[in-house]
């Protein structure tokens, strides 16, 4: 990725800038995650703790076509709790909630005015993503991991720095929904797991 | 174009550094804090037991030295102790009136203490692994519950059975505790009263 990454800086350098609309145009952005439903009952805290990488590639008339791959995660400390195991065990004590996660999408996004300084656009990402959930009560760490399908549907807009820049910002706000679950049997279940994100980053544009 | 390479580096690797490590750091995941942690033996029925007898010290071990502790914090838990059980409807005597179960006490300083034996009471082997916690797909203790890097201190009750000795003589230990943090900076007496109550509290062969 990051060689595809520094290949487009490169062609960036080589050919002078043509115009708005870029031909392709990679991102690196910061992930804020909000949780949302059952997975809000796991972890209601935000986290900032989250990257994404992406890549657009233009088709025709604004629409472009892509992927996203991404980095999260979401924690949050809670009280004193018991939990009991079945064969007379028994704990008390502080305990911490955390999901990792590993999205990866294929990405269609129509840009409504792709020649423009600020190119809003709408999008829908479709792939899966690697998760691990984690109850950590002190030293025990018990841990479910599962693959998932997910859908998220996405609005945003590049901003283009300059009118025949390379580099741009981009911001973003979806919502994703997966088939992923949690499911620490007699302590706590959940049916789907879904969560906005705010994504802001920069661009480097590929004319 | 170089300070702006330099730049999505830095950035990069200032994402990588925060988001990538699965785990969050460990100074979020309060490690110190005070846990109890209880195991009994689910094969047998605790109602059969009817008096007990409890050690006049604490055990006490750390990496360098070993002993006794006798002073008043001491009789203070060994008294938390005893009054759990007799609310409980057991009975104290002593040690030569030939009580049903026996308890000994210690105390871990355990920085790097690999292996705890809190010493023999009666005769009993007193080794016994409890650490780890059930047996279903997704258990996985990535540390025993009281050999830990840092340094707190681990409060164990051991409940021997001196009702069902075994032909060769020994006996088998048939509920201990383990209260951890003890010796960080800010558990008062009383937390470890509490401590002890919860210990009592969360098992359920007190309760049947």
């Amino acid at each position: 990725m990051v060689s595809i990454l520094f290949a487009g800086f490169a062609q960036g350098q080589d050919k002078p800038s043509i115009g708005y609309t870029p031909s392709s145009y990679y991102t690196f952005s910061w992930n804020t995650t909000f949780t949302l439903g059952d997975f809000n009952k796991w972890v209601s805290n935000g986290s900032p703790a989250g990257f994404d990488f992406g890549g657009r590639y233009l088709i025709m008339n604004g629409l472009t076509a892509g992927f996203n791959i991404s980095w999260q995660r979401v924690s949050q400390s809670y009280g004193y709790e018991t939990f009991y195991s079945n064969d007379g065990e028994a704990i008390t004590a502080t305990n911490y909630r955390f999901t990792w996660m590993v999205p990866f999408q294929g990405v269609i996004a129509y840009h409504f005015m792709p020649d423009k300084l600020v190119s809003p656009y709408i999008g829908l990402g479709i792939g899966g993503d690697y998760m691990e959930h984690h109850l950590l009560v002190q030293e025990y760490d018990i841990y479910n991991t599962r693959w998932d399908f997910s859908l998220t549907p996405e609005i945003g807009a590049l901003v283009k720095f300059g009118k025949f820049s390379n580099w741009g910002g981009l911001i973003a706000f979806n919502y994703k929904w997966t088939t992923n679950k949690i499911d620490f049997t007699n302590y706590f279940k959940s049916k789907e797991i879904m969560m906005l994100n705010l994504k802001v980053g920069i661009v480097l544009i590929v004319r | 174009m170089k300070p702006k390479i330099l730049l999505i580096l830095l950035v990069t690797g200032l994402f990588l550094v925060t988001s990538c490590s699965k785990y969050p750091p460990t100074s979020d995941r309060l490690l110190e804090d005070l846990v109890v942690y209880t195991k009994y033996d689910t094969s047998i029925k605790f109602s059969q037991f009817k008096t007990f007898s409890i050690v006049d010290s604490i055990s006490y071990i750390s990496q360098t030295d070993s002993g006794k502790v006798l002073d008043a914090n001491a009789q203070a838990v060994l008294n938390q102790i005893s009054q759990n059980m007799t609310s409980r409807g057991y009975i104290l005597v002593n040690k030569n009136q030939n009580p049903d179960l026996g308890i000994n006490v210690g105390v871990v300083k355990n920085v790097n203490v690999q292996v705890y034996y809190p010493g023999w009471y009666w005769g009993y082997p007193a080794y016994y692994p409890p650490w780890y916690w059930g047996g279903g797909s997704y258990y996985y203790p990535y540390y025993p519950v009281y050999i830990t890097s840092y340094a707190s201190g681990t409060l164990l009750i051991d409940m021997v059975d001196r009702k069902n000795i075994t032909p060769d003589g020994k006996m088998y230990i048939r509920w201990n505790a383990y209260i951890r943090a003890l010796l960080t900076n800010d558990h008062t007496l009383n937390q470890i009263k509490e401590s002890i109550d919860q210990a009592f509290t969360q098992t359920k062969a007190f309760s049947n």
